[in-house]
């Protein structure tokens, strides 16, 4: 009798290579939550890619023994983009900061969201930039002291929840890396989901933004008759504030990927002789008889 | 009178006015009917309006370069004669449309007016039919049959016949109308050849060389004049299963491409100096990480937004060298049309073997102009590829120092080939390393493995004496003027001789000295205002050259070179 293979476990996705954050960082709940994701998923190291940019979130991928891709600050999605629709077999997902994904890379974002491109995004969001030591990021609260804002930040936070539903992404949510249990199951739900997923990890920063005491009080889940293919609803529940965890918006629609599949397939199958043959000046050749 | 090798005629007027439809139809019939041709034109960077110049240069024998002086210009305008007469060779022909344009007294001799708005609406059914009513004139004086340019009008309006015969009617009765000028600036008939040959720009010979290659993931943002490649590739690339995707910008370009070629396929993008700038950081990425990639940047007049639809050679210092820190890449600079085809294979080739990012650096005049070449034999292309993980068995070190330098390449999807890229500097496992030694030792590695394209395996151009008196350096586009320039001189008595690096980094500056080494004069010109390829010259063989940089945004022409050759002063 042959017996099914062992499932993977959380810990065959460790690289060995020790994680460089601060004791209590709330990344390695983050890291943690990935590691039993995967394995949940039971994902081949062999065809599964972590992307990320720059930042103290995105040394993940060294952390994990997967094909990793640690690009430039801001620029994971379009990398991300460029892995998938080279080869839709593999599995990526894409991670960072707040401050890599919607300060430097607030470009990218809304196009990798509406074109939904098979990846999913997970952003350890911290409200601050950790690797260079504190300063204020996209989503830090209005009047936050910090290096840059020493008379307190003049800036409104940036809702990326509502962000991504407004730029089209089909699978939105938020987790929190202190409650890696939820957290697991929101990675697992949004591999699984075809097209671009969007997980807004809480992941306090203690060196430089300590509010995990704070945010463990403030989050609630989603309830549970809130409806996720509803897109004005997932507005009002992401325009609401507070730390609702837990989906809040899901639509299936054809991805970016399965369009240009099809494309392919549509066209006409040529090779470059025949497109040279476009271009000769041969008498008669290109132009053809002519058609009286 | 005896028949001309070749013709320039230039067609001038306002833009949208069918002085560009006339280039073109005139173009493909040149080549169609037997002609080797190149073209060159000027054109305002707004959409409507502004003047516009279409050159056609046709010729019995293979044509290097868009000519200088201008044998028959057609004036669609006022402001064409404005423009250009001065352009005009002393024998030059004009035509000209009596309700638009004065021809001063002293040109009557030469002038022959054509009734091109009345004719196009008595005869061509429309005033659009303009351009036709030009074309056949032009014909007239050339003595050149108009047999393809009906071909062509009737396979253009295969479905609309009434259309057809208008315009044909159109094109003879422009014909007829200098009956007295006909065979005026007659050109030789060409030869029959038996070999074939094809009638695209730079820009096109780069994509399908491309295709050729391999490419199969395109990503690209909208910049003149490189946005043909992004729409022509948009067409073909799913034909033979690949990609093309417009992004959002062009830092999102260049970051696609390297996510494609990290997973496995042969990737590219093309842009021009403005959005080389925005892909600098990322091209020190690829560099370090070791991803190959091909970037053409069709270089336009700079700086800043610059000269968008003018030509320019002033990015190869930004090429060669921008970006922080020393980051390797390899620059390539094709110098003809038929050059950007094997070029753009080069470029996947060397990019492939050595993991490295390779520019391929054009400019607007050779992006944009038409060329007749060779069609080339798909059978002679000879493909390389990166050398990947397959099959390793443990203990996988993707940056391991091998004896050439070059490490296999975990591709996703093979089995123990896992590894982090990184910009972050690492070690041979790719994991962060900062110690003293191992930068050295990467560093080292990085650059050495492109040792092999600066020492041998790189076809170069050269042109005219092996051992020249006068010794000219040249990159890129240059390259036709410079070689007509070269038997004109050698016509004269003397002893010239070019050699185009077609590769500029890494940089043969052996090959540059030894081909320097017995000349009088070493002379490199360029299409910039500082002198970068002079400069580098000076600093890699420690030659002392004259410069002759220039910044008007148009091309050389051979006359031009000349006149350097000869020291001279210009005409
Ligand atoms: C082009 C560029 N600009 C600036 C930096 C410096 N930099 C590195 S990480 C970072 C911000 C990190 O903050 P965040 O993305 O929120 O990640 P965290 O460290 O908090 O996880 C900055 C500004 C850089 N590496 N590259
Ligand atoms: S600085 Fe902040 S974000 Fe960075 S590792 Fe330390 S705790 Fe984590």
């Amino acid at each position: 009798m042959s017996t099914a293979p062992a499932k993977r476990k959380p810990a065959d996705y460790k690289s060995g290579l020790k994680p460089i954050w601060c004791p209590g960082c709330g990344d390695f709940g983050v890291l943690a939550s990935l590691y039993r994701a995967f394995a949940e998923l039971d994902l081949d190291p062999a065809r599964t890619v972590v992307v990320s940019g720059i930042g103290c979130s995105s040394r993940l991928p060294g952390f994990v023994s997967t094909y990793g891709f640690h690009s430039l600050h801001g620029r994971p999605l379009p990398v991300a983009m460029g892995v998938k629709l080279a080869n839709p077999e593999l599995d990526v997902i894409a991670v960072g900061g707040d401050g890599d994904g919607f300060a430097i890379g607030a470009g990218h974002f809304p196009h990798a969201a509406r074109r939904n491109v098979d990846i999913t995004y997970l952003v350890m969001d911290n409200e601050i930039y950790g690797l260079t030591k504190g300063q204020v990021s996209p989503t830090s609260l209005t009047d936050q002291r910090a290096p840059s804002t020493p008379w307190g930040n003049l800036e409104t936070p940036l809702n990326t929840l509502a962000f991504a539903v407004a730029s089209g992404a089909s699978f939105v949510a938020r987790g929190a890396s202190f409650n890696t249990k939820a957290l697991t199951e929101l990675i697992v739900q949004a591999m699984e989901h075809r097209g671009f997923s969007y997980i807004d990890a809480l992941s306090p920063c203690v060196m430089f933004n300590n509010h995990q005491e704070e945010w463990k009080e403030l989050v609630t889940d989603v309830a549970p008759d809130h409806d996720v293919h509803d897109k004005a609803a997932a507005f009002d529940l992401a325009l609401k504030g507070g730390f609702k965890l837990g989906i809040i918006y899901r639509e299936q629609r054809e991805t970016l990927g399965q369009k240009y599949q099809a494309l392919v397939e549509a066209s006409k199958a040529s090779d470059v002789d025949a497109m040279l043959d476009a271009f000769s000046a041969r008498k008669g050749a290109a132009i053809g008889k002519p058609t009286a | 009178m005896t028949a001309r090798s070749s013709v320039v005629i230039r067609l001038a007027g306002e833009s949208g006015e069918g002085v560009i439809s006339s280039g073109d139809i005139l173009t493909q019939a040149a080549a169609r009917g037997g002609y080797w041709t190149q073209t060159f034109r000027t054109y305002p960077a707004e959409i409507k309006g502004g003047p516009c110049m279409y050159q056609v240069r046709m010729g019995g024998e293979r044509i290097y370069s868009h000519g200088k002086r201008v044998d028959l210009l057609v004036c669609f305008n006022q402001e064409a004669w404005d423009l250009h007469w001065d352009s005009l060779a002393p024998d030059g022909v004009i035509l000209y449309d009596q309700t638009a344009v004065e021809i001063p007294e002293a040109y009557a001799a030469r002038a022959r007016p054509v009734r091109m708005e009345q004719l196009a609406r008595e005869i061509g059914g429309s005033l659009r039919a303009k351009n036709m009513v030009a074309v056949g004139a032009v014909a007239g004086v050339i003595s050149f049959t108009t047999t393809p340019i009906e071909e062509l009008v009737l396979r253009r309006y295969a479905h609309k016949q009434g259309v057809a015969d208008a315009n044909i009617a159109a094109l003879r009765a422009g014909g007829d109308e200098g009956a007295d000028l006909r065979g005026s600036l007659a050109i030789v008939d060409p030869v029959e050849v038996e070999e074939d040959r094809i009638l695209l720009s730079g820009n096109q010979a780069i994509a399908v060389g491309a295709v050729a290659a391999g490419l199969r993931y395109f990503a690209g943002y909208p910049i003149t004049p490189a946005s043909d490649i992004l729409e022509w590739l948009s067409a073909k690339l799913p034909q033979v299963g690949g990609i093309t995707i417009q992004c959002e910008d062009e830092i999102a370009s260049i970051s696609s491409v390297l996510g494609a070629s990290y997973a496995g396929a042969k990737a590219m993008t093309a842009t021009s100096g403005p959005g080389l700038s925005l892909m600098t950081e990322m091209l020190g990425y690829a560099g370090t990480a070791e991803i190959p990639c091909v970037i053409v940047d069709a270089q336009r007049g700079g700086p800043s937004t610059g000269l968008p639809t003018k030509t320019e050679q002033s990015d190869l210092q930004h090429a060669l060298y921008g970006g922080h820190g020393e980051a390797p890449r390899v620059v390539i600079a094709p110098t003809t049309v038929e050059d950007c085809f094997w070029s753009a294979i080069d470029a996947f080739n060397y990019s492939e073997r050595y993991q490295v990012p390779v520019i391929l650096l054009t400019d607007q005049g050779l992006a944009t102009r038409m060329e007749v070449i060779h069609r080339p034999d798909t059978s002679a292309v000879e493909l390389w590829q990166r050398a990947t993980a397959a099959g390793v068995q443990g203990g996988y070190r993707r940056y391991e120092l091998t004896p050439d330098s070059v490490s296999p390449m975990g591709i996703p999807g093979q089995e123990g080939g896992q590894y982090v890229a990184t910009g972050i500097e690492h070690d041979e496992h790719g994991h962060p390393a900062y110690t003293p030694e191992n930068h050295v030792a990467m560093q080292t590695k990085r650059w050495a493995k492109l040792e092999p394209l600066r020492n041998g395996i790189v076809r170069h151009e050269s042109y005219g004496d092996e051992r020249p008196d006068i010794a000219i350096i040249g990159f890129g586009s240059t390259y036709g003027a410079v070689r007509e320039a070269i038997d004109l001189a050698r016509a004269e008595g003397l002893s010239v001789g070019a050699f185009y690096p077609r590769v500029l980094g890494p940089f043969p500056a052996e090959r540059v000295e030894a081909f320097c080494a017995g000349a009088r004069r070493v002379v490199v010109p360029e299409v910039n205002f500082t002198g970068q390829l002079a400069r580098l010259v000076r600093g890699e063989c420690g030659l002392r050259v004259e410069s002759h940089a220039k910044c008007d945004g148009l091309p050389f022409t051979a006359e031009d070179v000349l006149d350097v050759i000869t020291e001279r002063t210009p005409a």
